[in-house]
């Protein structure tokens, strides 16, 4: 094992499946200096046709992966910012999220949509969205978002095998966070949970950043409270059987995800759940999530965006038990 | 090189072949066999029939949405057949039913469709990438009309592809509409054609009612692709005969095309103007003529019969189709 950090993780993920596979490649804008760091290194080791920097032309970076995908090649697209996703809306949710299907099988689009999500750096309404409840609410798209540096390697080696359109979306909060990845090649599977800490009394299903934040919270009350921290890694395809099994177990649930909270990620899970398993709650699940509002910059971001304390404040309501210390 | 009595002959019997099939279609709306709605092509074979004649199985085409491909799918060489069957919305479509009137046929190079118009563009960028990649000497040939042209997409895509000197020949059908709104109060510049100095490429306007005359600028355009010179820009002037699609109103804006201007163009029919130049250079015999009228008649029957004939798809392949293993 290493000790390295999530932004490496992905390079290393994305050099290993070029030096596997010539068909894969990376476009973007500028991607050959890496905006976060992600894309860097990678023109030196396979040179400029195989890491295209583009224009600034958000419709035409993803046609270029829609179009070679079509035509037998393996790109990884990046988009910067997960909120630039919206401007070619047309080619991810409409093209790419349909043509298998519409196409009754006959092509097939296997390609990766890179793209930074998250707030806490203070960038504004239009630079800290993150954008998973439009991904998941799309047929035809995969949604990856890991939490740790080991999650990002492997999910992203799985993006690039998969062949269909997987959105994937690093957190620009985690990107220098250090953790173990092994020496040797691995694979981290879609649409498997995991159980990040275990834990009998509430079960906190959380994404990304909000994986740190529960893993924080759940060390910091550990004496008063057993909170189990479950992370499903990716959306779709969505491992509703291990959250299940988890509040079966429990009886209590929060989700927290950065997405705005109407119609998000956490309503969602929580509906499934209570589909399933409604005899299970002991309490009525919470959501956390970012308020229904546009992400401010500058100071006031925090008072939007999902904090460490609220998630906290979610354990207390379904626990019912006062924890702050 | 001049083309050979025999392959006019072909252009001719493909221009006469995508008139029936188009009639096909639009007697099946009145007939109830039609299951979506319609954008007949007739008055335009000579562009789709030109321009993708004598092309290479893997050159790459996106054919326009008038007459819904069906000059540009016979000429590729693709299969009437199953464009018919798949406007009845049967299994044996070419997207097995699913899509209703889209064509695929990734052996001829048409790897797809869409609906969102200006979708060309980005995608077909991509195959550009991917044909450049490949580095065997393939084009890509997209169509739009001049409808399209005003989409944002355009300028992404034609841009890059010249910075990149992909080889794509970029082909407008103008008819002067795009649905009920005159190309005069849509286009801020007489030619489309002039699209071509922004991007750097060079460019060519024909009589789109000449498939002669489209079938060389398109080539013109293909062989610059294959000789890695960059992509060109190809304008063929032409007219749809009937309203922009069945049951819609015949319109300029809210008022009836004016009549004296539809005449003018029926005059210019693309298959009567090559009917009679085959005829006065001495090319063909009125009755070898009248034999590819009759073969072309009979196709469209079988194919309408076929159609009818074959069953509707399962419901059940629906879930299947979404995502590729
Ligand atoms: C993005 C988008 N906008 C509008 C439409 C509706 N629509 C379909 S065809 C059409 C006209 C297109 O005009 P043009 O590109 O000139 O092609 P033409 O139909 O004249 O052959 C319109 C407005 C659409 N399908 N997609
Ligand atoms: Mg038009």
């Amino acid at each position: 094992m290493r000790d390295i950090p999530y932004r490496i993780a992905m390079q290393e993920a994305l050099a290993e499946e070029m030096a596997r596979d010539e068909k894969v490649f990376v476009v973007g804008e500028d991607v050959q200096a890496g905006t976060f760091g992600v894309t860097s290194t990678l023109v030196q080791r396979f040179g400029p046709a195989r890491v295209i920097d583009t224009p600034l032309s958000e419709t035409a970076v993803a046609g270029t992966a829609l179009g070679a995908a079509m035509a037998g090649y393996r790109p990884v697209a990046d988009f910067m910012f997960a909120d630039f996703i919206y401007i070619a809306g047309n080619e991810v949710l409409v093209n790419a999220a349909k043509w298998r299907f519409a196409h009754g099988g006959k092509v097939s689009l296997p390609l990766v949509f890179l793209a930074a999500m998250g707030g806490g750096a203070r960038n504004g309404p239009e630079h800290s969205m993150s954008p998973e409840s439009l991904i998941m609410h799309t047929p035809g798209l995969k949604l990856a978002v890991p939490s740790t540096p080991y999650d990002a390697k492997g999910l992203l080696k799985s993006a690039i095998r998969d062949n269909n359109p997987v959105v994937f979306f690093y957190h620009k909060r985690l990107l220098g966070l250090r953790g173990d990845v092994p020496e040797e090649e691995y694979t981290v599977p879609f649409g498997v949970a995991d159980v990040k800490r275990e834990g009998t009394d509430v079960t906190v299903v959380a994404t990304a950043l909000q994986v740190q934040h529960a893993l924080r919270v759940a060390d910091e009350v550990k004496d008063r409270v057993s909170v189990e921290v479950i992370d499903p890694r990716t959306l779709e395809p969505l491992d509703i059987d291990s959250i299940v099994r988890s509040v079966e177990k429990t009886g209590r649930l929060v989700v927290a995800d950065e997405d705005t909270e109407r119609c998000g990620v956490g309503a969602e899970i929580i509906t499934q759940v209570i589909e399933r398993a409604f005899d299970s709650l002991d309490a009525p699940p919470k959501r956390v999530c970012a308020a229904n509002l546009p992400i401010p910059g500058g100071f006031i971001e925090a008072s939007v965006l999902p904090q460490p304390a609220s998630i906290l404040a979610a354990i207390e309501a379904v626990t019912g038990r006062t924890l702050k210390a | 090189m001049p083309l050979s009595n025999e392959q006019l002959k072909t252009l001719y019997a493909n221009m006469v072949r995508a008139r029936r099939f188009d009639e096909k279609i639009v007697q099946g709306i009145a007939d109830g066999k039609t299951v979506s709605f319609f954008h007949s092509g007739l008055g335009e074979e000579a562009v789709g029939v030109g321009g993708c004649a004598f092309l290479r199985p893997d050159d790459f085409v996106w054919y326009h949405h008038r007459g819904h491909g069906i000059g540009h799918i016979i000429a590729k060489g693709g299969s009437p057949r199953e464009f018919v069957a798949e406007h009845f919305g049967k299994a044996t479509g070419a997207c097995n039913g699913v899509a209703g009137f889209h064509f695929v046929d990734p052996e001829h190079g048409m790897l797809g469709f869409s609906g969102t118009i200006g979708s060309a563009f980005p995608v077909t960028l991509g195959w550009g990438v991917a044909a450049k990649m490949n580095n065997r000497g393939q084009a890509v040939v997209c169509f739009f009309g001049d409808g399209a042209s005003n989409r944002g997409t355009l300028h992404e895509a034609m841009n890059m592809a010249s910075v990149m000197k992909l080889p794509i020949a970029w082909v407008c059908e103008n008819n002067l509409y795009a649905q009920f709104m005159p190309l005069r109060d849509a286009f801020a510049s007489e030619d489309i054609a002039n699209l071509a100095i922004p991007y750097g490429m060079p460019s060519q306007t024909v009589d789109g009612q000449d498939v002669v005359a489209v079938h060389e600028a398109v080539q013109w355009a293909v062989e610059r692709a294959r000789a890695g010179e960059g992509p060109s820009l190809v304008e063929c002037k032409t007219y749809r005969f009937r309203a922009h699609s069945e049951g819609a109103p015949d319109v300029a804006h809210f008022e009836l095309r004016p009549p004296e201007e539809v005449e003018e163009w029926k005059r210019r029919d693309p298959i009567l103007l090559f009917r009679e130049r085959l005829l006065g250079e001495e090319v063909a015999t009125a009755s070898e003529l009248d034999g590819i009228d009759a073969e072309a008649a009979a196709e469209a029957d079988e194919a309408e019969r076929f159609a009818m004939e074959s069953p509707p798809p399962d419901a059940s392949i629906l879930s299947e189709l979404l995502y590729a293993r």
